[in-house]
């Protein structure tokens, strides 16, 4: 599990200033993914409230952070994020894992069109409903969003390890990245394979939304069974070994 | 090649000049001899192991060396009919490269004039006494400066500490990549602690000097126009996008690219967003007029290029501190990535060909 994302060589190059946490780890050993910026540039920070912030509200720590950046050299900000309020992180990850040959117009048009879907349909049963269930009934489109991906999040996973030439499939507790990544995952793989031929994508995705908000459907239902999976070869949990 | 003999108006001695490449010429002719501290002779002549295992020079040859380093200044300073002692090394080298113009590529090549410190690499003192016995209690460790730092920074932490060569420099010892890191690591946890004014002066000594990156940033100056109205200009680029937009101080937030209005130029939401962005991030979205021209690139690359240009321009309006925000949100720095080329035997940029096993 150390250093999963950076490629490494034997061998030291001349970056030593702001060594890596992984490549601290392993002496002796470069970094081999290079970028078109050198080491010492930071992410950029967009978020307006941070910065308008009053003085006397900081901690020493902030503060000492604050004065830190002023030193540091920043990376230019990627094109796709924004100071909007419309912007969510999470849906811009999900347009990104649903987009296709680099077509990030039709991905971000696709999600738009979901979620006005979303928003239309629960309206309808809104104004169906009678005034008790009026109460309950959920509108703003990114709650459901968000609510229905954090239903699909499975909690332990299965990781396959070699033993004596076989393989084992090892429950594990999963971080919450990979949790995220895989309730993404399966909604988009459900929503492209198991529909209708002449059923639009937004709607399907919309559909599958409402279900996994509500915890019932098909991704809920893969979830569930990766848990029983789990559950029934417990017996090799002791194969982890971290 | 024996260092060249100069003969201007015979006053000047033959070994004015030292070319680097030489230098190492020199060190061949000068015998080993030890550095050492006043005593020199038994002892030393018996046993002539020098403190390093490569070329070693004496410290009267270091001497005599700057000696006529500052004669030939004063020299060169009097040829060029500059004042003798005002005559500052920038000086020295411009009066060089005009006296022996090289057509050499190689800029170490090429004639230089310079401190002897500058030139002779620094070398450690012998460090063992008559009668064998080393000064330092680490001396059997091998490497006894880096220990015994290692010691001090034990016994009482960020990103601008000195590189390794640097270190090694300040050192005169060599050390292994590992032993650095452990270094830095130690600095770094010391920094966690807090320290008082003693402390801070010793972790002082490896920090570079940190520069404050806004300060470096260039405010455009403000310009009137003949309405009186206040704009500035600025120049962005992204990929092969190149853009110039003009922001004026009071409008009504329309924005004009290449004389068509913006929500035409660029029919993508995304692109309009990246436009409204910067002025969105002050507060300022409907106060500020814009106009730019931009060419070359695609979509999003002119729509990056604008953004750039519009921010820079924004700045001449803005307060320090927002000019440090908008900094820090990334808006400032020209986006260096580029399309990557196509290597020889490769598809592409990173894809190679499909391998086949026979």
């Amino acid at each position: 599990m150390a250093a999963p994302a950076v490629k490494v060589s034997r061998g030291w190059s001349g970056l030593a200033l702001v060594v890596r946490r992984a490549v601290l780890q392993h002496p002796g050993l470069t970094q081999v993914r290079w970028s078109r910026y050198s080491a010492e540039f930071k992410d950029p920070l967009i978020d307006k409230e941070h910065y308008r912030k009053p003085v006397e509200k900081l901690t020493e720590e902030e503060k000492y952070d604050r004065e830190l950046k002023k030193t540091q050299l920043i990376k230019a900000a990627p094109a796709a994020n924004t100071s909007s309020v419309f912007e969510d992180p999470v849906v811009s990850k999900f347009t990104n894992m649903m987009m296709k040959g680099g077509n990030k117009i039709l991905a971000r048009s696709l999600m738009t069109q979901t979620l006005e879907a979303v928003k239309r349909k629960q309206f309808e049963k809104y104004h169906a409903a009678s005034a008790e269930e009026q109460a309950t009934i959920e509108r703003n489109p990114y709650t459901i969003f968000h609510q229905a991906l954090r239903n699909c999040e499975p909690m332990i996973g299965l990781v396959p390890i070699l033993r004596g030439g076989r393989v084992y499939q090892v429950p594990i507790s999963l971080p919450d990245r990979r949790r995220r990544f895989l309730a993404m995952k399966w909604m988009i793989t459900e929503c492209r394979e198991n529909k209708h031929r002449r059923m639009l994508m937004p709607e399907k995705l919309s559909q599958e939304l409402l279900e996994a908000f509500h915890n019932q459907g098909p991704v809920i239902k893969r979830k569930h069974d990766m848990h029983k999976m789990a559950e029934a070869n417990r017996a090799l949990a002791h194969y982890r070994w971290w | 090649m024996a260092a060249p003999c100069m003969s201007c108006r015979g006053t000047v001695s033959c070994r004015l000049l030292l070319w680097k490449t030489a230098a190492a010429e020199l060190q061949t002719n000068v015998r080993s001899q030890i550095l050492g501290p006043s005593h020199t002779a038994a002892a030393t002549r018996k046993k002539n192991v020098p403190a390093l295992k490569h070329e070693t020079y004496t410290v009267d040859f270091i001497k005599k060396q700057i000696e006529e380093f500052n004669i030939g200044k004063r020299h060169l300073a009097n040829m060029m009919r500059e004042d003798p002692e005002s005559f500052t090394q920038e000086d020295i080298d411009k009066a060089i490269a005009y006296l022996f113009p090289s057509g050499l590529f190689e800029k170490e090549a090429r004639p230089i004039m310079k401190h002897p410190e500058l030139i002779f690499p620094k070398q450690r003192a012998i460090q063992w006494g008559e009668d064998g016995r080393p000064f330092h209690y680490l001396f059997y460790t091998g490497k006894q400066s880096y220990y015994s730092l290692m010691h001090d920074v034990y016994g009482i932490q960020r990103p601008d500490w000195l590189i390794k060569e640097e270190l090694e420099e300040m050192l005169v010892e060599k050390l292994s990549d590992r032993d650095y890191m452990q270094f830095i690591h130690l600095l770094e946890k010391l920094l966690t602690l807090q320290y008082g004014a003693a402390e801070e002066e010793f972790v002082q000594r490896f920090r570079r000097s940190v520069i404050i990156q806004s300060k470096k940033q260039l405010i455009e100056p403000m310009q009137y126009d003949e309405q009186g109205m206040a704009f500035s200009k600025s120049e962005g680029k992204r990929k092969t996008a190149k853009a110039e937009a003009i922001v004026y101080e009071h409008g009504s937030g329309r924005i004009k690219v290449n004389g068509i209005d913006y929500l035409h130029y660029f029919p993508i939401m995304r692109d309009r967003e990246q436009l409204m962005f910067p002025f969105h991030f002050v507060d300022r979205l409907g106060k500020l007029d814009m106009t730019c021209t931009v060419s070359g690139g695609g979509r999003l690359a002119q729509a990056g290029a604008v953004r750039l240009a519009m921010a820079k321009a924004l700045c001449s309006f803005l307060t320090e501190d927002e000019v440090e925000w908008i900094r820090q949100a990334g808006l400032l720095t020209a986006d260096p990535r580029v399309r990557e080329r196509k290597k020889p035997g490769q598809e592409g940029a990173r894809r190679k060909f499909t391998w086949k096993k026979r």
